[in-house]
């Protein structure tokens, strides 16, 4: 519902031009830097109006708290696990934080989720391999009380207690509207997206078509990059043998940003407007070749790492008895050429998200830079 | 074995012509550099699992390896130039450290080549997650970028080095007493134990190189993107396999050859390069990658006269 009245909020603008298209982009996104200070207080977060009541759950004395991570390894949620073990030590009625990691497998993810129930957890944290396999698991465990909370990712149905994260399909029509202003009347794009079959990469994908629809723009090709540079510099290496003429590209993650452009850089043809998310490695890259490559210019929607912090807060809220919202929308950072300067770590290593609750201290730490 | 090494060449150059009617991008000299470049990572980690499966093993550590040398070496190298060499030493001397534990394993403990590999496979992501926190740091030396991304001659480097490492290893196979005895441990170690072969001895080497090797293309691929990343190695757990057999490398041991192996490589990614320019969705492009792979087997099986015995070189 809060989707809908989003999309057609921006879908009656006009945002051709790109100056045009980044205000089109801000009004959607937090417009400017609040990297610094409280991220997650001055961030905006669209929660709808349907509310879960904390009566039922309301517990006194310690809590217990469990974190299903569908998998591990990237550096999006390792910032995102930090940072929700960082919020979990802030929290003294949290006698235990419990993580367990899916490590890709769905089954396994589902084994940890009734894991989880069967060590009596008061609440269950969750990022889903697969918003549809994991359903019947938190269903389970929301009859028996549990407070389950998917993130991230949307998990199919209502058989959960509450779910926040940002909207993928809004992130990517707005970055396919972006695209559209930068690139000008008529062009030519390909897209880049994940893991294959993803859904995040589906509905993004999704919304970046329909953003599209009646321009004068050729959809060359979209393929899968697994969020991975080498892998999307291999891609873009083909499709740029195949078409001579690319004048924007689309990714749903800005590894695959970084990598597409690297392989232009190599192949020696110029840079274009790409668009991504936080990803530090493509901010770098930028700030590396702008002055050179006049048509190269970013549109890039940021992916919150503390989306994790927003789930812990909400079971916590629940479990003192407050209501909560049944969805909250996270609004995305904006980061484009007139503002990524902001942004921008040159002393942090190219998988940093920038859009995070941590410290440059604690990333620091964490990066061991 | 000619005529058997011959079908992949000629499936290749099939391939070559079909996906160019089709595509005529493909065709461009461009392109086909483009493809001899890409086809040098996965043609090293190949190279190295043709003499493990020569041996009647089977070497699945090598996504782990290569993962594990661009984790090592961006980290060692620290983006300084004083530090190029020494990361790339401990990330070549740290893979053939994992290569002798992968051969104690197979032949001492007797514990199966696929079981063994993938779980050392599992033991160096792990490690590798545990090293760098699911943070990954560090980069690439200055200057280091060439071997991923030179050219000499218009021919670039990484397959320049790939070419250089495939002769190495058809001479080795060849032309050596330890060529020799690998294909005579793979078609049948009972035989060869009994000829007085150092049986543990050659295995421990096969997976050695093949753990070295595909360190390499760690290397390579570190070099041609700059950064490191955990995901880096998945790609080649069992394209390296694909690659092998489609150039003929049986999975039984004992037949096959690192000139098949280049073959087979090179008809991989032309497969994936061409599925990647076609206009077709990301589903059509498994499928028509799995069934040209099995329908290419099939062909060259009924194409090769050689019968399916085990036999030398």
């Amino acid at each position: 519902m809060e989707k809908d009245r989003i999309t057609n909020h921006y879908s009656r603008r006009q945002a051709i031009k790109m100056s045009a298209a980044a205000i089109g982009f801000g009004a959607f996104a937090r417009a400017l830097p609040v990297l610094a200070g409280d991220v997650i207080g001055n961030a905006k977060i669209i929660s709808s109006g349907e509310m879960v009541p904390g009566s039922k759950y309301k517990k006194d004395g310690p809590v217990r708290i469990g974190f299903s991570n569908g998998f591990s390894g990237n550096t999006w949620r390792t910032e995102c696990l930090y940072s929700v073990k960082m919020e979990a030590s802030r929290h003294p009625e949290i006698a235990d934080f419990i993580v367990v990691d899916g490590q890709g497998d769905i089954a396994k993810q589902v084994n940890d989720i009734e894991n989880l129930v069967s060590q009596n957890v008061d609440a269950i944290l969750c990022i889903p391999n697969s918003g549809s396999a994991v359903a019947p698991a938190l269903r389970d465990a929301t009859r028996q009380g549990i407070i389950t909370i998917p993130f991230n990712l949307p998990v199919d149905g209502e058989a959960w207690t509450a779910y926040n994260g940002t909207d993928p399909q809004n992130k990517g029509f707005q970055l396919g509207k972006w695209l559209r202003g930068a690139i000008g009347k008529a062009g030519k794009i390909v897209a880049l997206g994940g893991l294959p079959g993803n859904s995040y990469t589906a509905a993004a994908w999704a919304g970046a078509q329909k953003a599209m629809e009646g321009s004068q723009i050729e959809i060359l090709a979209f393929r899968d990059a697994y969020w991975e540079e080498d892998r999307a510099k291999v891609v873009m290496a083909d499709l740029i043998a195949a078409y001579p003429q690319v004048d924007g590209v689309w990714c749903d993650g800005s590894q695959d940003a970084a990598g597409a452009m690297k392989a232009l850089l190599d192949a020696k043809r110029p840079l274009v407007p790409v668009t991504g998310d936080d990803y530090n490695g493509l901010l770098k890259l930028y700030d590396q070749h702008a002055a050179a490559e006049p048509k190269f210019q970013i549109g890039l929607l940021s992916e919150p790492t503390w989306e994790s912090v927003i789930a812990l807060r909400t079971a916590l809220k629940l479990l003192k008895g407050e209501d909560v919202p049944k969805r909250q929308v996270i609004q995305p950072q904006l980061i484009t050429s007139q503002n990524y300067k902001n942004y921008v770590r040159p002393e942090l290593p190219d998988g940093v998200f920038i859009d995070t609750d941590l410290t440059s201290e604690e990333l620091k730490k964490l990066f061991k830079s | 074995m000619v005529q058997r090494v011959g079908a992949v060449w000629l499936a290749v150059i099939a391939l070559y012509g079909v996906s160019g009617l089709i595509s005529p991008g493909m065709l461009q000299l461009s392109q086909a550099i483009n493809i001899l470049q890409i086809s040098a990572f996965l043609g090293i980690v190949a190279t190295g699992q043709t003499l493990a499966l020569l041996v009647g093993g089977i070497d699945l550590s090598v996504a782990g390896v290569v993962t594990m040398s661009n984790i090592v070496s961006t980290s060692v190298m620290a983006g300084l130039p004083q530090n190029l060499w020494i990361g790339v030493f401990m990330s070549l001397s740290l893979a053939g450290m994992v290569g002798v534990i992968n051969g104690v394993l197979v032949t001492m403990f007797r514990i199966s080549p696929l079981v063994a590999t993938l779980g050392m496979n599992s033991i160096l992501f792990g490690s590798a997650l545990v090293y760098t926190q699911g943070a990954p740091h560090g980069a690439i030396s200055p200057g280091f970028d060439l071997l991923g991304r030179g050219h000499i001659s218009g021919l670039p480097l990484s397959t320049i080095s790939w070419l250089i490492i495939a002769i190495a290893m058809i001479w080795v196979t060849r032309q050596t007493v330890f060529g020799r005895y690998l294909y005579a441990i793979g078609a049948n170690s009972t035989a060869a134990y009994l000829n007085g072969i150092p049986i543990r001895f050659t295995k421990i080497c096969a997976y050695a190189l093949s753990s070295i090797l595909a360190a390499f293309c760690g290397l390579l691929l570190t070099s041609y993107i700059g950064s490191p990343s955990l995901g880096i190695g998945e790609q080649f757990l069992l394209t390296s396999v694909a690659a092998a057999v489609v150039g003929g490398t049986s999975l039984n041991g004992g037949l096959g050859s690192i000139s098949g192996t280049v073959g087979g490589t090179i008809f991989v990614t032309e497969l994936n390069s061409f599925t990647n320019i076609v206009r077709v969705s990301s589903g059509t492009q498994f499928i028509l990658q799995g069934a040209v792979i099995a329908l290419s087997v099939l062909l060259y099986r009924s194409v090769s006269t050689v019968r399916h015995n085990h036999s030398f070189p």
